[in-house]
């Protein structure tokens, strides 16, 4: 399995991005409530790719990323990764920030807690699209945050998860709140026994979708 | 002149003066050094794991602790260096999410320990260390003088 040829079929990738894309208008529903101003969202791009070119496509390795962790339980484990790169994170606090005014909240803690609220929130949305189209019931577990270099952030999970899994599903959002573009990404990491399930899932889905 | 070489994740290399040897983004992962100071020549491995043998079939040799040591040495002896003369240097090792609540083990710690257990049966001495704690680590390690240079974001750069 190393290109995505051999994990989904143009047609399932298509399928899949359709699904993502229903899952992003609900996050920008959810977003525009927590935020002061109307959160839009671009139709997100889903990628598959090797893990090892994750971190090439999320921009500078040695730059730091902010990242939320979840786990992922269910009829599909996995990690999922809500990563926010360093200059879209500014953007982001600074919005949080305009929502939550006070002078309790000038600190950087309040920005962490809500940026993981943030990524807690989207998984969910996501999630909720999965188990809408798919019939799958996948759950995510409380989110931990930490900011690094995003290879350094994510090698443990990929030593973890099965020591094999070689694909990652990667979805990138961009929002759009008052002219100002956020990027954010969610790296879904299937474990090794979950890809076929998934992907079967997915086929299935799309099949009935279809024809309905 | 200098040469840079890069090492990626469950990577090796062994090589002499004055090649410069670079290992990116290290969380739970942990780089191995070894040196023999006298002839200049060393390597580094970019270990993921603590022990080959808890897997299923064959691994590239340079992800697992045991047989990433394994294969550095025999480099390390192919190129006509001495066992008595080489020292052994390591980091990496954290965990980057200190405050998650899943129950997976911390795996950079039991690299950590699983390395030393090696380098200490294969009676190798570790002179330097910079493992642990809850940050990543981009490493290069110089063959001309066996130093090994760590950076971490928003942390002062340490040679050991």
């Amino acid at each position: 399995m190393n290109d995505r040829e051999q994990l989904l079929s143009e047609e399932q990738l298509d399928f899949l991005t359709e699904m993502m894309n229903i899952g992003a208008g609900n996050a920008a529903t959810a977003l525009s409530q927590m935020l002061p101003s109307q959160v839009n969202i671009k139709i997100p791009a889903v990628h598959i790719a090797p893990i090892i070119q994750v971190s090439s496509i999320l921009g500078d390795p040695s730059l730091p990323v902010t990242c939320v962790r979840m786990g992922m339980v269910g009829d599909v484990s996995g990690t999922m990764f809500f990563v926010v790169p360093e200059e879209h994170k500014v953007k982001l606090a600074h919005l949080i920030q305009r929502a939550m005014p006070g002078p309790e909240n000038k600190g950087t803690d309040i920005d962490l807690s809500v940026l993981a609220e943030i990524g807690n929130i989207v998984a969910g949305v996501y999630l909720t699209a999965v188990h809408d189209f798919c019939k799958l019931n996948v759950y995510h577990t409380v989110p931990a945050l930490a900011i690094d270099m995003i290879q350094s952030l994510l090698d443990e999970a990929l030593v973890a998860l099965s020591r094999q899994v070689q694909a990652a599903i990667l979805i990138e959002n961009e929002f759009i709140v008052e002219k100002e573009r956020i990027r954010a990404f969610l790296l879904v990491i299937p474990s090794i026994e979950s890809v076929k399930i998934l992907v079967n899932s997915i086929g299935q889905a799309r099949m009935a979708y279809r024809e309905g | 002149m200098q040469n840079k070489l890069e090492v990626g994740m469950g990577k090796g290399v062994v090589t002499g003066a004055p090649h410069i040897i670079s290992s990116l983004g290290l969380g739970s992962c942990v780089v191995v050094t070894v040196y023999d100071s006298e002839r200049r020549i060393g390597g580094l491995a970019h270990i993921m794991l603590p022990d080959s043998n808890s897997l299923n079939g064959l691994r590239p040799p340079y992800q697992c602790a045991d047989t990433a040591i394994a294969a550095l040495l025999n480099g390390l002896r192919s190129r006509g260096a001495v066992p008595q003369a080489v020292v052994a240097k390591i980091a990496g090792g954290a965990r980057m999410f200190p405050s998650s609540v899943d129950l997976s083990p911390a795996i950079g710690e039991h690299n950590i320990i699983s390395i030393k257990h090696i380098l200490s049966e294969e009676r190798i001495p570790l002179i330097g260390e910079d493992t642990g704690g809850h940050y990543g680590r981009n490493v290069e390690f110089y063959l001309d003088s066996g130093k090994l240079v760590v950076k971490a974001i928003g942390r002062e750069e340490r040679e050991i």
